[in-house]
């Protein structure tokens, strides 16, 4: 292909020159017309699970080195029907629908020049137990929440009272795999009564939990049935988020009131860890995150890990070691919205045998580092698909400006750069190199579409790569002082 | 959980206390190196160990939710107070005077969902947080009272 691009680039440069005398070489002073000499396809041998659909994306390259989305004038072909689907006519071209299992070569041709890519389709692991679907800015999303918030992914759970058949299945909670526990409002579980957990000085215990952001969400932890995916219920502690439970402590003083505040019905966490909080909690009651509330307030209380928040994965029968996240890729431009799905344990089943993965052992907080540019030296560093970004502290504002105020949390390159970080595990080792992309946010946020792989922001201290990065990957997550076969002990990120 | 009016009168005053206790303060900008010592002792914080640099020094005191380091210039005073742990400090009292417009500038900084950061500049102070469960990073410094050729990346 590379030697096709190179003779339709003489052809389409060399032959006007003979037929008209402006507009070639140096001559003349009109601008000739930019013509275009290449064509990037997005994403590239990417790899879907059968019966989804995505945007393949077109870039031109014009001889002024200007780059233009041309999806839209492309045609597009797929060598196996029976593999993939790609639409080619108006309002549908570059839409790949997987059909089955096995590969196929997708061509976009502009002008005679063309662009191919292999695309993989694998067995439709949607299916299964240990399967929870994610959605982002989908179906799973309230509409309510959900405005001006992109790169949402939401999942459902059912909660029951403890050994009841009293059930509600909620939905709009954010997947976040930067934290512990499932917290849900009050207002989404209007038909259920836990039962709250008491301190052992007889007082209701109560969580607050502060987010990087500034925020906070404050309530009463009880114990739930919860159940994931078609999996067994679990019993577990739970935040009920309310902030007119008792009276909050400093550190909620701004807690969210409502799941419009907040951006969503509740978070389940599935980080890396068993509880929100661990040891620290056991044995202080100064530790700034649980308080016992009676008559005259709350205070700071120590709390046995069996009553701090717990990740309820952790407490299956079988698939309890970690998780996989599964989304599909996004080209340049985004989607409306995207499906994915959350897988529950790893090398337990069928259908999560990570294949080829780099592990990357995690330390006692969840961080492994990151490098970026790769020259500097290595920051903290997570993988959260509760960020809605990528999060990259910037040492070159010339490769990544930030944009104009208001917005100067974000980056605002004039082209979308393709650059790449390296990821370590916490003490050095292993190394990987992490390609992302980074494009204009203004541009790319104001297409329309509510789901974007290369939004960046900025940030201060640690690389998070947020959900961009779970895009066209299967992200594993082996959690603390659990064996993974084959991948080793938690906690660990590998991909 | 209810309580009656009476009780919540009678409530808060105690919890005023706890709240300070559990969510510490342990220096206060653009005051004096007492007023380290001053919060130290009312948190039961305990003072780790003093780093001196060319143009500043650095005092490290950890509490059970978080650990402090303390950025005081040549005459003293706290110009920059950076932590970590599991939890953000009380940035009422850490910020002392810049409070108020602290506040102000906070509810002028549009909220951006998805985010685990912030940043919020006001005339004076400068206030930034990151990070996740388990590792929440911040920074509170006032850019006009820090040092000649102190890199900001040395204030964590």
């Amino acid at each position: 292909m590379k030697t096709f691009t190179k003779v339709a680039l003489l052809i389409l440069v060399v032959l006007p020159c003979f037929l008209m005398s402006a507009g070639c070489g140096s001559g003349g002073g009109s601008s000739p017309q930019p013509i275009l000499v290449s064509l990037r396809l997005t994403p590239l041998n990417p790899t879907f699970v059968a019966g989804t659909s995505f945007h393949f994306a077109v870039i031109g390259t014009y001889s002024n080195g200007t780059t233009i989305d041309v999806s839209q004038t492309a045609n597009w072909t797929s060598s196996d029907t029976t593999v993939a689907t790609i639409g080619n006519t108006s309002g549908s071209k570059g839409v790949a629908t997987t059909v089955a299992a096995g590969s196929t070569t997708i061509t976009a041709t502009v002008n005679g020049i063309s662009a191919s890519t292999t695309l993989t389709v694998t067995g439709n692991t949607s299916t299964g137990a240990n399967v929870m679907r994610i959605t982002v800015n989908g179906d799973l999303c309230s509409a309510a929440t959900s405005a001006g918030y992109v790169n949402k992914p939401c999942v459902s759970v059912t909660v029951c009272n403890p050994n009841s058949s009293t059930c509600q299945t909620i939905t709009d909670l954010l997947l976040d795999t930067g934290s512990t526990g499932l917290r849900v409002f009050s207002s989404a579980i209007p038909n259920l009564t836990l039962p709250q957990v008491t301190t052992s000085g007889g007082g209701s215990l109560a969580g607050c939990v502060g987010f990087a952001d500034g925020s906070s969400l404050w309530g009463p932890i009880k114990m739930a049935s919860v159940q994931l995916g078609n999996e067994p219920a679990v019993l577990v502690p739970i935040q009920v988020i309310d902030s007119t439970f008792g009276i909050r402590p400093s550190g909620c003083s701004n807690a969210d009131p409502t799941p419009v505040s907040a951006g969503f019905n509740g978070i389940l966490g599935v980080d890396v860890f068993a509880q929100d909080c661990g040891p620290a909690c056991v044995s202080s009651a100064l530790n700034g995150m649980y308080y016992s509330c009676n008559g005259s307030g709350c205070s700071g209380t120590t709390v046995p890990t069996a009553n701090q928040v717990a990740n309820p994965v952790v407490s299956l029968p079988v698939d309890n070691n970690g998780v996989q996240v599964q989304l599909p890729p996004v080209p340049l431009g985004g989607v409306a919205s995207l499906s994915g799905s959350l897988i529950l344990g790893i090398n337990t089943q069928s259908n999560n045998t990570p294949g080829a993965v780099t592990v990357l052992p995690e330390d006692t907080s969840g961080d492994f580092r990151t490098l970026y540019p790769t020259s500097s030296t290595s920051n903290d560093s997570f993988v959260d698909t509760g960020s809605n970004a990528l999060f990259i502290p910037n040492l070159n504002p010339s490769v990544l400006p930030t944009c104009a105020s208001p917005n100067q949390a974000w980056y605002c390159p004039p082209v979308t750069r393709s650059l790449f970080a390296t990821a370590t595990g916490f003490s050095g080792l292993p190394a990987v190199n992490v390609p992302f992309n980074v494009g204009n946010f203004i541009t790319v946020a104001s297409d329309g579409n509510s789901v974007f792989s290369e939004i960046a922001g900025t940030s201060t201290f640690g690389f998070d790569w947020g959900l961009p990065f779970f895009m066209g990957r299967n992200v594993f997550l082996g959690y603390e002082q659990k064996i993974v076969p084959s991948l080793g002990t938690g906690p660990f990120v590998a991909f | 959980m209810k309580l009656t009016i009476t009780n919540i009168l009678a409530a808060a005053t105690l919890v005023t206390v706890s709240a300070t206790l559990v969510s510490p303060a342990f220096a206060t900008l653009g005051e004096g190196a007492d007023s380290v010592a001053r919060d130290r002792r009312a948190l039961s914080a305990v003072k780790r160990g003093t780093t001196t640099r060319s143009n500043y020094t650095v005092q490290e005191v950890v509490s059970d939710s978080v650990t402090v380091r303390e950025f005081l210039n040549s005459d003293g005073v706290v110009f920059a107070v950076a932590w970590q742990g599991l939890v953000q400090p009380d940035l009422t009292t850490l910020l002392g005077s810049y409070t108020q417009e602290y506040q102000s500038a906070k509810q002028q900084t549009p909220r951006r969902r998805g985010h685990k950061q912030s940043r919020v500049k006001s005339g004076n102070v400068v206030v930034e947080t990151w990070g996740h469960m388990r590792n929440l990073q911040g920074r509170a410094y006032l850019p006009a009272l820090v040092p000649s050729g102190v890199n900001l990346e040395d204030i964590h």
